[in-house]
Order: structure tokens, then C-alpha cells, then sequence
């Protein structure tokens, strides 16, 4: 192919909200991840990191604690006083039931997973029930003034320690009642006396409970008499979070400063039984305060934070002796960092490999191809951007000049949400029941946004309304109109996609259903169709892609199912074989009609939709194997496009790289490097024939949300520089280095 | 009264014999006579004082009055009289229609009582006081605790005593420490054009 024309696309103003919780499930080894703006997100942690499921936030909803108990629920607590379960399936909170004790500020389920402790404003502890259907209050335990900020309880599940702002209890269960209080803030000078703040507690077997505070340090207590046992001072900045492994020999705590420490028991000397708690690690792998951490068996897991919200409390991890662990870090700069312990990993190779996860696995970016527009989704609204042009050409490398400058078109702001019709039962007087979670106040977050090739229709999905817009080009403005009388169809949409001749719009929604929407001309939408796979499951759409013939569409859901449809005659076509792993992207060849899918273990395949079978280059692909460089990049492909001139050239992306895949060519061996193209531009021509594979693959533009071929060799490039979205953020803490 | 102010004379005059016959110890020591005290100067002492005395205690009864005034006065500006609520259908206004069951002008009775009722206790428990009404249902109390304990993290985290600076200053520094030297981050003062933008507005 000859050279490209690249729209290098780095003014899509991206700053993803901060991390400010996080969960681990140890059994099924997933991570449940929790916003500053109230988004929960969920990452599979086996094969690659894959974000599998995301409910966006709201502005709201804030989420403090997060927990995984009675198996595979996930329950949220924040600030608005509620306890929410989410329903990971239909991708919404399930249901509230408001704690009666003001914010909450943590909540852990006990070993069992089978009741909840939370934390709260008013300084009770309140223990609820994790029935089949919801959550039951159970007791209120005994209260003292001062708020709970951090709450752990011992795995026996007979007390509880609470920190609070200078002191620590710890509560016996069954009875209710303060067994222990232990004075946190005993050694300031009277002066310099400030109020130390418990942000994170972990309460050990044999009787320990460590705690971090914000001057610094990490203190271990033995709770049955009150004495400090050891106190390590980490840094001058508050420790806001903590977790312990489950075994109980090592601790990760997350700093003000964005450094992350581990503290391991060791024993004094070599072969000694005694052994005592070591600082032993520090990571600076985060700019911002890390709020929240969690332990995995093999890694060290740190969250970054963005913005406003503080986060604090350690993942309090579930017993499970199967899988090692690892620490996550949650860091105010939205990084999810997964640092596997050395000691912990067999060998040296992919497992040992440190990954930062900043952006979503989401396609956030549609392109119009034929209007060359942008559509750029934030959280509570879109923007529609021209892409510029310019007139020059020039060879490899070169920059070129603009000589019309992008132009922002449009920008659509989401609109307050429509309030669910549901009553909250009468007030204070009775026990709480579960309720459907209260219309939140405020703009609602966007699920999914498409644009039209065309570039004449925009529209979006927020949890309880979907918005199409017909846009209007005259000159170089354009003019917006709403289309009225859009069907009720099951809200919210997971999945939009315009079919490439803009007549359509398919609309994936939950139980694996996906609506087809007729777009009439001046301004009108008609639902034709709803198709659903035979067999029926729970989970919702979240991928869709539709062939340029506008025969054939592909969904998938949740189960990682792929159904392909026939949209000739309304009908499920085939299925796809099924396969252990997640999708993370899937797109239908304009001219064969094959499917290609790529899967979050970084395998590719491509499926033969008129034959129902694999083609026979996935055949070879697979016999083959790919390229192990291939297979141990970091992050999923979250884009597959075509080129128009080319049909044998598959274009992807992942955040730090594209390649363009040339099936025509041979596949790398695994001794030949899979990055070749730089050594191969200096070698003549007849030795390039020789070592040319079908994996063309630059690394220049990095980090990159999108990838997508325009007509006559044009290619757009959506970049997202790390340090544009680090400016964007709350100040950090000063740090004076050394030598200034 | 007379016979009590003779006896107070009586009682004066005896003190001051008494006080006369005593040598002041300041005086003398003893050596010389006493001072030589006619009566009637000392009558016209002991009048004098009883005339200071009575003004004295006249005054303060008048002052005393005056504030009783004062207080009633102010008593009778406060009780203010509230206006009197329009009644609409006064029981003992002949009624236009003559045929009433006996039903309605009871009510109308109860309604004319409870609403005399209703005058009597806005007059009376009517008075100036130090409130202000606020409507339960507009203050969200859930949006008040959610506030206290948002700023309670913020002054916590990013409150004086935190070492903050700024993420321009923080990434500027760390970009001049780095082996490869970039520019500073974001040296655009965002003031910049802001009349600019005024003026467009406008």
C-alpha cells in the first residue's frame, strides 16, 4: 500500500474520571472497579486485562466502598447514604436500600460473603443480611460519635474493627458493643496536635489490626490489649489505602504522594520463627493520590484518582487460598496499575509484566467516513468534529500543513435523566425495603453514541432515553433537529451502530436483543425489527457490527456469544463457535462478508458469514499460532476497520499500536521479530520481498483511542496524550526532589 | 410616720452625741478636749442629710415609675391587633336563599367558632421574634450530609497542612528533570483572550 495521509486527531479532550475503589474476587479472579464519577466497571483478569462489563455513572451517585459478597453480587455504597446492588447483567444498579445512617463511608462483607458491615456518617456500625433478592438489615452496632471511615472485619467474622478519626474500636458482633478503643493521635506535641484520620484498617487472625493514617504511618495493634506493636512511618503524606493478601504475609498501602509501598512479614533472621512486619517495596507508578489498592494473589493492584474525590479503604480481600495474589493500586490520575510481585511469578514473561490501564475498552469515537466527521463521546455530552485538510503531500515522516484547521460542529449535552416512577415506601417508619434505586438529579451519563457515514444522524443512549438527531450540513455550519416520536424500545441502548448506507440504525439492548430502527429521510425513525438469539440469555449487547451490503449483522453479549443475523429476512443466520474468551472487537469485510474477531487473549479469527465456518487463513492463522510478541501486548483491540482500495488488508488498533494485517503476505515464524518495519525500510527492495510478513505494525502514535482508513489513503489516528489529561488534574502533592 | 421620723431625730441626735463624744482616733491621741458641737449645727447637719436621703429616695421611686411607664408603653405598642380575616359568609348576615337545612348553618356556626378561635390565637400568640420558616422538603438533608462529608475529604485531602501544588508547576518541574528536557507544561495563562471573549460575548 502506498504511503497514507494521517489525520493525527489529539484534540479529543479526554480526562477519564479517577479510580476510587476497587474489589477483587478471588474465585473467578475479577476486579470490580469503581469511579469518582460514580461508573462501576468490571475487568476479567485471566486472559488479558479486558474490561468486560461497564455501567456508566452518574452525577449523583458516588461510590465509596465496593464489595463483592454471596458469590458473584456486587454491592456499592457512597455518599448519597444507600447500599446499591448492581446488576452486572442488564448492566444498571439493581436495587437500594438506604443505610439510616447518613453517608456511607466503607462497607465490607464478612468471609462468607453472607453479611455486610458499613460505616457510617453518624459513627454506627450497621450489620445487613445478603438474602437471595437483596439485602436485609440485620443489627445496628454500637455507635460513638465520629464517623467510620474504614471498617475490616477479622476473618472469623466475630468482630470488627472500625477506624474513625483519632481512635480505632473494635466491636464484637454478637453483642454489639465496643470491646476495645485504642487513641490513635497519642504522641503529638499538644501544639502540633491535628486530627489524624484512620483512612484504612485490616483487622489480621491472629489478632493484629493494622491501621493507616494520614500523617503517614502504618501502625499495628494488638486489639486485645490496646498496644501499638510496630508503627512504620511510609511517608509525610497521608497512607490512604491499604489491603492484605490473603495469606495474610504481605500488606500494599497507597499514598497521598501516589506511592504505593508493600510491607511483607519476614522473619528476623534466616530459618528463625519470629518474624516481623518489613517496608520492603516502593512503586511509584502514579502522579496522584492512589486511593484505593487491592491484593491479588501474584500482583499489586493501585488505582489512580482523578479529580475530587477522595477515595480511601483497602480492598479487604475474600478468602481464597486458589490464586496468588496482587496488589491493585486505583491512582488519582484514572490508572489502574497491575504490578505482579517477582516472587510470585514462575517464570519471566508476560505474567511479570507491568500493566496501566487509563482508558476505557470502550469505543469512544465513531467516524462518519464519508462526511469525514468525529463524533467524540464524554460522559454527559458529544462533540462533532470536522477533521481539516490540507493540500500539500509530502514522503515519510513529513508533517504536513494544515490548510483548513478542524472544526468543532457540534456539541450535544445530555439532559437530565426521566424520573422511573417509583415510590420509596413511607419513609423512616419501617424497616427498609429494597427499593428500585431513586431518580438521581442531574444530567445522566451517555451508555453509547454513533454518527451516520453520511455524517446526517447522531444519535446517543443515557439510562433512560435514547436521543437521534437529524444534522443538516449547509456550507460549512450545520443545523441540528430532533427526531420526534423515537419508539420506546427496552432502555438503555449498550450498543449503537448506523448500518453503512444510513438507512438504519441497530440498536443493541439487553437479553441479547438488538432493535432495528428504519431512519426515514426529512426527519422520523420507524422500528422494524427486534432480533434476539434462539437459545435467550440474560446478558446484554455490548458489541455490534453490520456488513457494508446491509445483509448481515453480528451482536454480542455478555456471554460471549456471537450471533450473526440476516437482516434480508429478520432471522438469527448462525452462531460462532464459542470460545473461552471475552470479544473485544468485531467487523464484517466490506467485500467478503467474513467476520473478523478479536478476543481479549489477543487471538484472531476470521468466520466466513455466507459459508457459517471458518475461513481457511484463520485455519492457517490458528495452525500456525500467532507471533508471541503478538500475544503478550498489554492492552485488547478495541478497533477492526478495512481499507476501501485493498480488500486483503485488515486495519487494527490497541492503545499502543496499529497494524495493518495483510493477508496476502506470510505469517511471522516465532524467530523473526513481529516489529520489523523499521529495518525493513532500510533494506533494498529485493531483500525486503524476503522478509516481509503479514503484520505491519507502527508504534509512533501512542496512546491511541482510534484507528480508521478513509478513502484515497487517508487514515485518522484519535490520540490521547497522558500528559494533556495529567494537566487536567487536581493538584498533587508537592514533592521536593532531590537537588532543587 | 411623725412619731417615726422623731425617733429617727432622737436616733440621729444620739448617735451624734455619741459620735462627738468619741475622739476621732485620726484626731488626737487623747490629749486634747473634744471640739465644742452646738446643737443646733448639728440639727442643721442631721436636717440637710435627712433632706438628701428623702430626694434621694424620691428620685428613685420616679425612676423606678418612669421605667414601669416605659415598659407599659411599650407593652401596649407590641400588642398590635392583627387584621381581621374576611369572613365570607357572616352566620348572621341574612343568607340570600331562606331555604338552609339546619345542617349548613351549623357548620356555619362551627366554622364561625373555629375561626374566632383561629383570630384568638393569631392575636394572641402573634409577637416579633427571631425565625426564619424553611420548607423541609426543599432542603434535601441528604444533600446537606453528603456536602459536610465531601468537604470534610476535600479539606482533608487538599485543605492548608496538605502539601499541594499545582499540576502545571508539579509536571513542568518533572519535564526540566528529565534526561530528554521538554517545555513546560501548559504556559498559556488561561487569562489570556479573556477580554477577547468578553467582547464577543457582548
Amino acid at each position: 500500500m502506498g504511503p497514507l495521509e494521517v489525520h493525527r486527531v489529539r484534540f479529543f479532550g479526554l480526562v477519564p474520571a479517577g479510580v476510587r475503589c476497587l474489589a477483587y474476587l478471588p474465585r473467578r479472579r475479577r476486579l470490580a472497579l469503581a469511579r469518582t464519577d460514580g461508573a462501576v466497571e468490571v475487568y476479567g483478569l485471566e486472559e488479558g486485562c479486558f474490561q468486560e462489563k461497564a455501567i456508566p455513572g452518574h452525577q449523583a451517585r458516588s461510590v465509596e466502598a465496593l464489595c463483592w459478597a454471596a458469590g458473584e453480587r456486587l454491592f456499592g455504597a457512597g455518599l448519597s447514604g444507600d447500599i446499591t446492588e448492581y446488576d452486572l447483567q442488564r448492566l444498571r444498579p439493581a436495587r437500594t436500600v438506604d443505610g439510616f445512617g447518613g453517608p456511607i463511608w466503607s462497607m465490607v462483607a464478612n468471609g462468607g460473603g453472607t453479611r455486610l458491615a458499613i460505616g457510617c456518617e453518624d459513627g454506627s456500625v450497621k450489620l445487613f443480611q445478603v438474602v437471595p433478592g437483596g439485602i436485609q438489615f440485620e443489627k445496628n452496632l454500637d455507635r460513638q460519635k465520629g464517623r467510620v471511615l474504614c471498617l475490616s472485619w477479622h476473618p472469623s467474622g466475630t468482630h470488627i474493627a472500625a477506624g474513625s478519626i483519632d481512635f480505632i474500636r473494635v466491636l464484637d458482633v454478637r453483642s454489639g458493643r465496643t470491646v476495645q478503643r485504642i487513641m490513635v493521635n497519642y504522641h503529638v506535641p499538644k501544639p502540633k496536635k491535628r486530627e489524624c484520620v484512620v483512612w484504612g484498617i485490616a483487622f489480621l487472625s491472629d489478632g493484629t489490626v493494622v491501621s493507616s493514617d494520614s500523617f503517614g504511618r502504618v501502625q499495628f495493634w494488638d486489639w486485645e490489649r490496646g498496644t501499638l506493636l510496630e508503627s512504620h512511618t511510609v511517608s509525610t503524606s497521608a497512607v490512604l489505602s491499604l489491603a492484605v493478601s490473603e495469606k495474610e504475609d504481605s500488606i500494599v498501602v497507597g499514598t497521598s504522594t501516589g506511592a504505593t509501598y508493600q510491607l511483607q512479614l519476614l522473619p528476623v533472621k534466616a530459618g528463625s520463627q519470629e518474624k516481623r512486619w518489613v517496608r520492603t517495596k516502593p512503586f511509584q507508578y502514579h502522579t496522584h493520590d492512589v486511593r484505593a489498592v487491592a491484593h491479588s494473589p501474584t500482583a499489586l493492584i493501585s488505582g489512580g484518582r482523578g479529580a475530587h474525590q477522595a477515595g480511601w479503604g483497602g480492598g479487604v480481600p475474600l478468602p481464597d487460598a486458589s490464586s496468588p495474589r496482587s496488589a491493585w493500586l486505583p491512582g488519582l490520575d484514572a490508572q489502574l496499575v497491575i504490578r505482579p510481585l517477582m516472587e510470585k511469578v514462575q517464570r519471566k514473561g508476560y505474567e511479570a509484566v507491568l500493566r496501566k490501564f487509563t482508558f476505557p475498552h470502550r469505543r469512544l469515537v465513531s467516524c462518519a467516513r464519508k462526511a469525514r466527521l468525529l463524533l467524540f463521546q464524554f460522559s454527559q455530552h458529544l462533540e462533532l468534529w470536522r477533521l481539516g485538510s490540507t493540500n500539500e503531500t509530502g514522503k515519510d515522516g513529513e508533517v504536513l500543513p494544515v490548510c483548513r484547521m478542524p472544526e468543532h460542529l457540534l456539541q450535544l449535552k445530555s439532559k437530565v435523566g426521566l424520573g422511573r416512577g417509583c415510590g420509596r415506601g413511607l419513609g423512616g417508619l419501617c424497616r427498609p425495603r429494597s427499593a428500585p434505586p431513586r431518580p438521581p438529579q442531574g444530567p445522566e451519563h451517555i451508555y453509547c453514541s454513533c454518527v451516520s457515514p453520511c455524517g446526517g444522524w447522531v444519535a446517543y443512549s443515557t439510562a433512560s432515553r435514547f436521543h437521534l438527531y437529524r444534522v443538516q450540513h449547509e456550507g460549512d455550519g450545520v443545523s441540528v433537529k430532533k427526531v420526534p416520536g423515537v419508539p420506546k424500545l427496552l432502555l438503555p441502548a449498550y450498543q449503537l451502530q448506523c448500518a453503512s448506507d444510513a438507512g438504519r440504525l441497530f440498536v443493541g439492548s439487553e437479553r441479547g436483543s438488538v432493535h432495528v430502527l428504519q431512519l426515514l429521510e426529512p426527519g422520523g425513525c420507524k422500528h422494524l425489527h427486534t432480533l434476539r438469539p434462539p437459545a435467550g440469555t440474560a446478558e446484554a449487547v455490548y458489541l455490534l457490527a453490520s456488513s457494508a451490503d446491509g445483509n448481515w449483522l453480528a451482536a454480542v453479549s455478555g456471554d460471549w456469544e456471537i450471533h450473526v443475523y440476516s437482516l434480508k429476512h429478520f432471522k438469527h443466520h448462525c452462531t460462532v463457535p464459542t470460545y473461552s474468551c471475552a470479544v473485544t472487537a468485531l467487523a464484517i469485510h466490506p467485500a467478503t462478508n467474513n467476520l473478523v474477531i478479536a478476543y481479549a487473549d489477543q487471538q484472531l479469527f476470521e468466520f466466513s458469514i455466507p459459508e457459517k465456518q471458518y475461513t481457511a487463513w484463520s485455519r492457517t492463522v490458528q495452525n500456525c499460532g500467532l507471533h508471541k510478541a503478538w500475544l503478550e501486548r498489554d492492552s485488547p483491540i478495541t478497533h477492526i476497520a478495512f481499507n476501501p482500495q485493498n480488500p486483503a488488508h485488515i486495519l487494527l488498533h490497541d492503545v499502543y499500536m496499529f497494524c495493518v494485517l495483510d493477508k496476502s503476505l506470510p505469517l511471522p515464524d516465532a524467530s523473526t521479530p513481529l516489529l520489523n518495519q523499521s529495518t525493513l525500510k532500510q533494506l533494498p527492495e529485493h531483500a525486503r520481498q524476503r522478509q516481509l510478513h503479514a503484520f505491519k505494525i507502527c508504534k509512533k502514535f501512542q496512546p491511541l483511542l482510534f484507528a480508521e482508513l478513509l478513502e484515497e489513503n487517508r487514515l485518522v489516528l484519535v490520540e490521547r496524550p497522558l500528559a494533556d489529561i495529567r494537566a487536567q488534574l487536581p493538584p498533587p502533592v508537592q514533592q521536593q526532589p532531590f537537588g532543587t | 410616720m411623725v412619731r417615726r421620723r422623731r425617733k429617727q431625730e432622737e436616733e440621729e441626735e444620739k448617735e451624734e452625741e455619741e459620735v462627738a463624744a468619741v475622739p476621732s482616733p485620726a484626731a488626737s491621741d487623747g490629749e486634747d478636749a473634744p471640739e465644742e458641737l452646738s446643737f443646733g449645727a448639728a440639727a442643721a447637719a442631721a436636717e440637710s442629710e435627712r433632706q438628701l436621703a428623702g430626694e434621694a429616695a424620691r428620685r428613685h421611686r420616679e425612676l423606678l415609675k418612669e421605667k414601669r411607664r416605659r415598659r407599659q408603653e411599650l407593652f401596649v405598642e407590641q400588642k398590635v391587633t392583627p387584621p381581621s380575616p374576611p369572613i365570607p359568609s357572616h352566620p348572621s348576615h341574612p343568607q340570600p336563599g331562606h331555604k338552609q337545612p339546619g345542617s349548613k348553618s351549623e357548620k356555619q356556626s362551627e366554622g364561625r367558632v373555629l375561626k374566632q378561635v383561629k383570630q384568638d390565637k393569631a392575636r394572641g400568640a402573634r409577637s416579633k421574634g427571631n425565625y426564619t420558616a424553611m420548607h423541609l422538603k426543599d432542603q434535601s438533608l441528604t444533600g446537606l450530609h453528603q456536602q459536610t462529608a465531601k468537604d470534610f475529604v476535600y479539606s482533608h485531602l487538599y485543605g492548608p497542612g496538605t502539601n499541594r501544588t499545582s499540576a502545571n508547576e508539579f509536571f513542568s518541574l518533572a519535564n526540566k528533570k528529565d534526561p530528554v528536557k521538554k517545555a513546560a507544561v501548559q504556559f498559556v495563562d488561561k487569562s489570556w483572550g479573556k477580554c477577547k471573549k468578553k467582547k464577543k460575548k457582548k
